[in-house]
């Protein structure tokens, strides 16, 4: 399974409350690195340059949205075998299946519980395919 | 000369002979058949007018007496005209065909017409339709995503501050700062059961029907939602339930009924007290019941109990914090897979909600009425 664990987390949101809070979550009280985007462009250029362990990206953004997202990152070799989980609204059972299908670690819901968010992202990391 | 011609040539010359020598109803009617048969064959009106020729010019000639002429020329003209009547009945059979099936085509014409048009209208209907559906689809969706966003960051915001600061704060802000947080929650799930409910209701939700063992599914229920009524000091036991049995159902929505019939019942029970979660066979369908030793449901309130946003006495509706709607979504689940869902309460003594699921390989499969009225 995993050999370092999680420590850096590349956050893609929009919403800049949820950014501010998500963000928080992940580093006051989850203890990881945090480098936060507003968009999945923005990502795409930082993610390379952050080399972040895992990427927490909202599904629905405005422009190119989490999908497309993870279809370009699939393409850069440098960011392809960085693993995406997604973030969004309540998903139903084949739409999560759909997100695995594309290649996402898993997928988050909103609202999410901040105690639980680093752990829960954690638990994912250690229990991917490597 | 093709032999069919030859004979009718024959023919003709001596039955035209016979009735030019002697007249009658015999020879005229073999021209009616010989002109039939060249009817049959294919021959045209030319082709017995060039038999005629020939009859007459063969030997009929010699007949010929100036002063008999007239009366020859008469009945060689009804002869040949005898022999046409075929050809002539079948022009005036055709026409009339013709006629009849111009008709029908018209009749035929119109009423495609009108059922284009009617085909035009339903589908304009159902093209208008979809886009009503389409748009409140995506009208779900943009609420789910709308409402979910600052939801996110009020709840985030307050788990924050609640486990940052949360040892800190003066008692009074910690309570307070405890009901934002906790009604943050109940607003997330009022969220997730409006739209679930919504979304089975309208049947945008795909159902994915599986035929599978009954007892893991009550199991699991079980098992996920001990840790809540545990809270309450509640335990959840399953009691009959046949280890063997198959249901064809979709297995998340059936755990779906049971975590919302589980935690009201829970919810509605002493402290220290069982919750039974049972499934028992009968007329085609399986019933599965989950049975508590809480209070009853009141006689007044009976006839209200699967209505949205209907909860028996208002006062319980913050201390046992449900949204209201966890019934309504059940019985919108169980409908739609075909069951039916109920409860028989007996104030002071307790309550029992049940729903049947249709059996696997029942005759009927999804059919409802295949499942009792009630026990």
């Amino acid at each position: 399974m995993s050999r370092k664990p999680l420590s850096r987390v590349l956050l893609v949101e929009d919403d800049p409350d949820v950014q501010v809070v998500a963000s928080m979550a992940l580093s006051e009280l989850g203890g990881l690195v945090v480098e936060v985007c507003g968009s999945a462009p923005e990502a795409l250029r930082t993610a390379p340059v952050f080399q972040p362990d895992l990427i927490l990206m909202d599904v629905m953004m405005p422009g190119m949205d989490g999908i497309a997202a993870l279809e370009a990152l699939r393409k850069d070799p440098r960011l392809a075998a960085t693993p995406v989980v997604f973030m969004t609204a309540r998903a139903q059972s084949h739409e999560v299946a759909r997100y695995r299908e594309l290649g996402s670690l898993g997928v988050i819901t909103k609202p999410f519980e901040p105690e639980s968010l680093a752990e829960t992202l954690r638990g994912l990391w250690e229990g991917r395919d490597v | 000369m093709k032999a069919p011609l030859k004979t009718l040539t024959d023919e003709y010359v001596v039955a035209l002979r016979e009735y030019l020598e002697g007249g009658g109803e015999a020879p005229l009617f073999r021209a009616y058949q010989i002109g039939r048969s060249a009817l049959g064959e294919g021959l045209g009106v030319l082709e017995v007018a060039a038999l005629h020729q020939e009859a007459l010019v063969h030997d009929l000639l010699l007949l010929l007496a100036p002063d008999e002429s007239p009366t020859i020329a008469k009945r060689a003209s009804e002869f040949f005209a005898e022999a046409l009547a075929p050809f002539e009945a079948s022009r005036r059979g055709f026409q009339e065909a013709t006629g009849v099936l111009r008709d029908l085509n018209r009749q035929l014409q119109l009423r495609i017409e009108v059922a284009l048009k009617d085909y035009q209208a339903a589908q304009d209907k159902l093209d208008e339709r979809r886009r009503m559906e389409a748009l409140k689809d995506e009208f779900i969706s943009l609420v789910n995503h709308e409402l979910r966003t600052p939801l996110t960051s009020i709840h985030g915001a307050l788990g924050i501050i609640n486990t940052k600061l949360g040892p800190e704060l003066p008692e009074e802000a910690r309570r307070l700062l405890e009901i934002a947080y906790r009604n943050s929650r109940r607003l997330a799930r009022l969220v997730d059961d409006v739209l679930d409910l919504q979304k089975i209701e309208s049947g945008m939700v795909t159902f994915e029907a599986r035929v599978q063992p009954l007892r893991p599914l009550l199991e699991h229920a079980v098992e996920a939602n001990q840790p809540y009524a545990t809270q309450l000091g509640v335990t959840l036991v399953l009691e009959d339930a046949p280890p063997d049995v198959q249901v064809a159902v979709d297995g998340d929505r059936v755990i779906q009924v049971l975590t919302n019939l589980l935690s009201n019942a829970a919810k509605f029970s002493p402290s220290g007290e069982r919750v039974a979660v049972s499934a028992a066979s009968g007329h085609g369908c399986w019933r599965i019941a989950v049975t508590d030793r809480g209070p009853g449901i009141p006689e007044s309130f009976r006839a209200r109990v699967f209505q949205r946003f209907a909860q028996a006495d208002a006062s319980t509706t913050r201390p046992r914090g449900g949204t209201g709607l966890g019934l309504s979504i059940c019985k919108a689940i169980v409908e739609r897979m075909g069951g039916r869902i109920g409860f028989e309460t007996e104030p002071g003594h307790g309550t029992t909600f049940y729903f049947d699921l249709p059996m696997e390989g029942a005759p009927g499969g999804a059919d409802a009425s295949a499942c009792p009225e009630s026990r």
